[in-house]
């Protein structure tokens, strides 16, 4: 149903997903622009900060192709909708989350993929397939936590009628995961690492790959994503109690 | 349906307004209330603001990090991208603005006929509807980069003498028109489509970066500097901040002020063109 809908408005849905490659390689562009007057980035190299980057659009993508129904929540609620929802058969949370997957991030993952395995090969990653499992398993670690930061949104807006802001604030910060985390000052990493998990989500699958994961840094990762992820679990479950019905 | 006699141009008032004054006051009340409006809807005031300083945040740390080594990156040092960056903050929030995917809308769900009906020009209230919010994010911006200078103790280059104000403000100004010109004539496109939000969004990331809001376009290759000069997003914030910089001298400030003006040019007969083409296809759909 949602490949349908995209087919039938060309036009549109052509020009969004031009757009994304646009701003991608824009950034690239940018990218490989910085490099042509420095040779290293606090201490990081080309395709090292590549890595970084091509990592926080990875995350990002997974997090857009899954989750777009989340946008449809609020109208749902505002129209009275939500009430179906929760009637059925159906976990309510799964479906508000998972409904409405957007194929043109599923299209864009196709070169992203690509570029992120020709940045293997440049960094000499594949003679050291532990590393590229840590990078899946962290990968998959993100995802959690994406998941959990959506979760938090979707239960805000069952709560509070709210529009997703919160994860509006979320999708504007993952473009400081675009680059290494130490760029920032120290204050800057602590808030973007606890409190909008954006350095855990981006750098530690990074530099997992890169091989200079600290233990530290992982069990910051796993701790983050344990919290968060039951966290949001029982957030969802207080605004279940709280919501009122807007309909019949 | 509706006369379209009184409306075939865009650029000047509707019916019989003969006092300079009462079109000013009918402006004047359009954007006190924009003002009202922007300042009623907090939240998404407070959330256009979060991506504004999310976008400042991470460019002066990557600026400060290239930089911080030698004192420069390419031909900047790290007062001059400090600056640069606090510029573009600052000409985002007044050049820039959220509304003005409003009047795609409008046309494609068919309020836009009201203002077939108003003694006003659409181009006009569109205009001064967004500068109210552009007035605003302006104050914003520039709180918030007291701030950020405050908390992060950043050097940056103050304004030089009084002359080359004036002269910044101009290109500020043309810039300006010319943003507004480029987005309203890209949201008259809603009249042949109803699908114009698309293309829509793939001309704001040609406009984000080809103006150089996110990083200075001498950094690229020659090519694409060349390229993106003969376009009109170079002369939107590029040039107005190369010019506060000091970087250019005066007869490429002339003749970049130059290329604004005859962008401007083109783009006001443009929107005339395409406002008496479209309003012939404009059948008030969806009301």
């Amino acid at each position: 149903m949602a490949a349908a809908s995209y087919m039938s408005n060309r036009i549109e849905y052509g020009s969004y997903f031009f757009g994304k490659v646009v701003r991608f390689a824009f950034l690239l562009v940018a990218i490989l622009a910085i490099f042509n007057h420095v040779k290293t980035m606090a201490g990081y190299s080309k395709y090292q900060v590549i890595a970084f980057f091509l990592t926080a659009f990875l995350v990002d993508t997974i997090g857009q192709a899954l989750f777009r129904g989340i946008y449809l929540v609020r109208e749902d609620i505002r129209k009275g909708n939500f009430d179906y929802v929760v009637s059925k058969p159906l976990n309510s949370l799964a479906y508000s989350l998972f409904r409405l997957p957007d194929f043109l991030d599923v299209i864009f993952l196709v070169p992203l993929l690509t570029l992120v395995i020709y940045t293997f090969v440049k960094l000499g990653i594949f003679s050291n397939p532990a590393n590229i499992l840590l990078y899946l398993v962290f990968i998959l670690i993100s995802t959690i936590i994406l998941v959990a930061l959506h979760i938090v949104s979707v239960s805000l807006t069952v709560w509070t009628m709210e529009s997703e802001s919160f994860i509006w604030i979320y999708r504007n910060a993952m473009f400081l995961g675009l680059f290494p985390p130490e760029i920032f000052s120290n204050p800057v990493q602590l808030i973007f690492t606890f409190a909008m998990p954006i350095i855990i989500i981006v750098a530690v699958p990074a530099k997992a790959l890169l091989g200079i994961l600290t233990p530290g840094m992982a069990l910051a990762a796993l701790a983050v994503a344990f919290v968060f992820f039951f966290g949001s679990l029982l957030l969802w479950k207080i605004s279940l109690k709280h919501y009122s019905s807007a309909s019949s | 349906m509706f006369s379209r006699q009184g409306s075939t141009f865009p650029l000047s008032a509707n019916a019989s307004n003969s006092s300079r004054l009462n079109l000013m006051k009918k402006y004047l009340t359009v954007f006190k209330t924009s003002w009202a409006n922007e300042l009623e809807y907090r939240a998404a005031f407070l959330l256009a603001r979060s991506r504004n300083i999310i976008y400042l945040l991470l460019l002066y740390y990557v600026w400060l990090s290239l930089s911080k080594m030698t004192g420069r990156f390419a031909m900047y040092g790290t007062e001059e991208l400090t600056t640069y960056v606090f510029g573009a903050h600052l000409l985002r929030s007044v050049i820039f603005g959220a509304q003005s995917r409003l009047p795609a809308w409008e046309i494609n769900d068919g309020t836009f006929s009201i203002f077939l009906v108003r003694p006003v020009s659409h181009f006009w209230f569109v205009f001064w509807r967004e500068l109210a919010q552009r007035a605003i994010y302006f104050a914003s911006a520039v709180a918030e980069l007291v701030i950020f200078v405050w908390l992060t103790r950043a050097n940056f280059l103050g304004l030089v003498d009084w002359g080359v104000t004036i002269i910044i403000l101009i290109t500020i100004i043309n810039a300006i028109f010319l943003y507004f010109l480029l987005t309203y004539l890209v949201n008259l496109f809603a009249f042949w489509s109803r699908e114009a939000m698309g293309p829509r969004f793939l001309f704001e990331w040609f406009l984000e970066f080809g103006s150089g809001a996110f990083f200075p376009l001498d950094i690229l290759s020659k090519t694409l500097l060349i390229t993106f000069q003969f376009l009109p997003f170079a002369y939107i914030v590029y040039f107005p901040l190369k010019t506060y910089l000091g970087k250019w001298d005066p007869w490429q400030i002339a003749t970049g002020i130059s290329i604004q003006i005859v962008f401007i040019i083109i783009f006001s007969l443009l929107v005339i063109f395409t406002w008496r083409r479209g309003l012939r296809r404009y059948s008030g759909e969806g009301i």
